[in-house]
């Protein structure tokens, strides 16, 4: 194994890494209000179409990413009505998300397969950081989204435990007639936390035709969506501890391609299973876990709250 | 100021959930009617090639039958889960691992006579399925595990087994290196029934009915209605919640697998990795519109079998088939609203958000 190709894995594990967490924190902040959104897949397909067309359109990497932010937030939206407004059953709205996402991404790309890019998010010159050894190509090369992630990780940790509106989020989550009583429109929260994730999946979305591949294909999500699902279990509901699982997930995403360049002898497909199977892992000793403590996971999960009905 | 509510309606309107699917319908053929304009197609030429190349005429409607059968068979997956409150969101998964158990008897009894092959194929399939479910099965009745995500990461898991064969194990020697898994022997292949339909249109149309039966007219069915309404409820009437939990959800995987089975013997040439073509999270929907009711699954699962085979045949007019998937997903988002409609209504109310109404 050559010094170039290590840092390589290394480079490309940050950059995977950055792609799930914006994702997984976006579904991360959702589910902290109360709202399980199965729907990242669609909505990081439906960011993924929107950045690459508009940058095909405009030539602005940024106004790319914008729209694509905007897209997501807005389908993100959809399945807020539905679940929020609507209260219908939060398992069967993501899902259909998902899929309404993949069809419509598919249709508004048609015309773009096999298009070069019109805009890239190119790796951040930080002058003499970037030629440092290792740390230069890992650390200081990599796309604007990367730094937007950390950035994004901070935020939401900051507002989510740090801030007033971060307590009325967790408490929507928690207990939504609590948040009720306390004077926070619970719809209101919701519905800002399902955009604000939809936003976060779309800007991930767009990570991958602005910057990793930049092209559109069908399928260019190819499951990652589900990856960032999981992510938010496996990190427990913690930005940083998501950001560990990133790093890890994307550790095996950055390895699929490299096994054989380093002579393991071991399939490459097998391992694509782990993020998987770790996180099977990881909720089934949270559950053993919460017999003796509250659990991890936000309590009203899932719930639809109508007051009406309280 | 004032602000719309959600009121509960006194009584359901009459004819709900057909009403509502039909409302559904509309809703996304009038959203497809936005797209095809705005791609510059004709939309009434589109939509009755759809229903020409599915329901048109005898062979078409054996091209949609045998789409149904995947469909109905995953949608009747998940309203067996659905029916006591739990969420399979796996049968996307156990459809592969039932495929996988029925190639892998398709493998070692090419030379069997074809009715004991094709009836080992189909055991090895529910037997798959069952055994993927196995474990958030256990999980969930033991320790409480939620099935929702256990169930939805295993589908990720047995796609990736399908591909681990094809590209390994089970790589025909004669593919020149493709990641290509042999072709089935014929006598592994189900019988036909008219047409291209195939004889597992019969087999899953018993299996929905025995369930709907089972369902609707037995203690078993009975209990777990009560299981699935109220936990306190069904301990007290000495229901063991735990044992029925762990039951349902095998079945339910078990039942997933059998639709693998089923596809494999009669539709596909070979396993492939896209053999389960996303017929679980569409059977999710299926059974959400059938509201979780053997009955309705296989109604609901033959228009969308309608909707996808016609969705596939518009593909020559130069429509791009992702139409046909957006239809599926408005059909359901439309069906909700009306379904919440038909069960609320809108009230303007006057007061502040912190007010209390109903």
């Amino acid at each position: 194994m050559t010094e170039a190709s290590l840092v390589g894995l290394l480079e490309a594990t940050v950059s995977f890494g950055a792609l799930l967490y914006l994702a997984a924190l976006g579904e991360m902040v959702a589910e902290k209000a109360g709202i399980l959104n199965l729907g990242v897949e669609g909505m990081m397909a439906m960011g993924a179409v929107t950045g690459f067309v508009v940058a095909l359109h405009s030539g602005d990497p940024w106004v790319a990413l914008l729209a694509a932010v905007a897209a997501g937030a807005a389908v993100g939206l959809l399945h807020g009505f539905f679940t929020v407004v609507l209260g219908a059953e939060q398992v069967v709205s993501g899902l259909s998300l998902t899929i309404l996402g993949l069809g419509l991404s598919a249709y508004l790309g048609r015309g773009s397969v096999g298009r070069p890019a019109g805009a890239e998010l190119v790796g951040v010159d930080w002058g003499p950081l970037t030629d440092l050894p290792w740390a230069g190509p890992v650390l200081f090369g990599q796309s604007p989204l990367v730094y937007l992630a950390v950035v994004a990780g901070f935020a939401t940790w900051f507002v989510l435990w740090r801030t007033r509106l971060g307590l009325a989020v967790r408490a929507a989550g928690e207990s939504a007639s609590t948040a009720d009583a306390a004077g926070h429109s619970v719809a209101g929260i919701r519905l800002a936390a399902v955009a604000v994730g939809g936003g976060l999946a779309g800007a991930a979305g767009a990570y991958l035709t602005l910057s990793l591949t930049p092209q559109w294909v069908e399928g260019v999500v190819a499951g990652r969506g589900w990856i960032a699902v999981a992510l938010v279990i496996f990190g427990a509901w913690r930005p940083g501890r998501v950001a560990i699982g990133a790093l890890l997930f994307g550790l095996t995403l950055a390895l699929k391609t490299r096994l054989q360049t380093f002579g393991v002898d071991f399939s490459p497909i097998l391992l694509s299973m782990l993020p998987y199977l770790l996180t099977v892992g990881v909720l089934v000793v949270i559950s053993i876990r919460s017999r003796n403590r509250p659990s991890p996971s936000p309590a009203a999960l899932g719930i639809a709250y109508r007051r009406e009905e309280r | 100021m004032s602000r719309p509510v959600l009121v509960r309606r006194e009584q359901v309107l009459r004819g709900g959930q057909p009403l509502a699917f039909g409302i559904g319908l509309c809703v996304a053929l009038l959203v497809g009617l936005v797209l095809l304009v705005g791609s510059g197609h004709d939309p009434l030429r589109v939509y009755g090639r759809m229903f020409e190349a599915s329901l048109g005429d005898p062979r078409a409607w054996s091209v949609t039958l045998n789409r149904a059968v995947p469909l109905g068979l995953a949608g009747l997956a998940v309203a067996v889960a659905g029916s006591m409150g739990l969420w399979n969101i796996g049968a996307e998964g156990q459809i592969m691992a039932g495929a996988i158990g029925a190639a892998w008897i398709a493998r070692i009894g090419g030379e069997w006579p074809s009715p004991v092959l094709i009836t080992a194929m189909l055991a090895a399939a529910i037997l798959g399925g069952g055994l993927l479910a196995l474990g958030p099965a256990v999980a969930r009745a033991r320790i409480g595990v939620n099935e929702i995500i256990t169930t939805l990461m295993l589908n990720e898991v047995a796609i990736r087994l399908v591909q681990w064969l094809v590209h390994g194990r089970w790589k025909d020697p004669g593919s020149n290196n493709f990641p290509l898994a042999p072709m089935l022997p014929d006598n592994a292949r189900l019988p036909g029934l008219f047409e291209r339909a195939h004889f597992g249109v019969v087999l899953a149309g018993v299996v929905i009915a025995l369930f709907g039966v089972a369902a609707s007219r037995t203690a078993w069915g009975y209990e777990l209605r009560v299981a699935g309404s109220s936990g306190a409820t069904a301990r007290y009437a000495g229901i063991s919640l735990e044992r029925k939990v762990m039951t349902v959800l095998i079945l339910s995987g078990g039942v997933a697998g059998f639709a693998g089975g089923i596809e494999l013997s009669g539709a596909a040439d070979r396993i492939t990795e896209g053999l389960s073509n996303g017929f679980g999270f569409a059977g999710i929907i299926v059974a959400a519109l059938a509201l979780m009711r053997p009955s309705g699954v296989a109604a609901v699962a033959l228009l969308f079998g309608a909707v996808q085979i016609g969705g596939q045949s518009i593909q020559t007019m130069g429509v791009s088939s992702s139409v046909s998937t957006i239809l599926q997903a408005l059909i359901l988002f439309g069906a909700i609203a009306a379904g919440v409609l038909s069960r609320y209504r809108v009230e303007m109310v006057a007061g502040e958000a912190t007010e209390v109404t109903g």
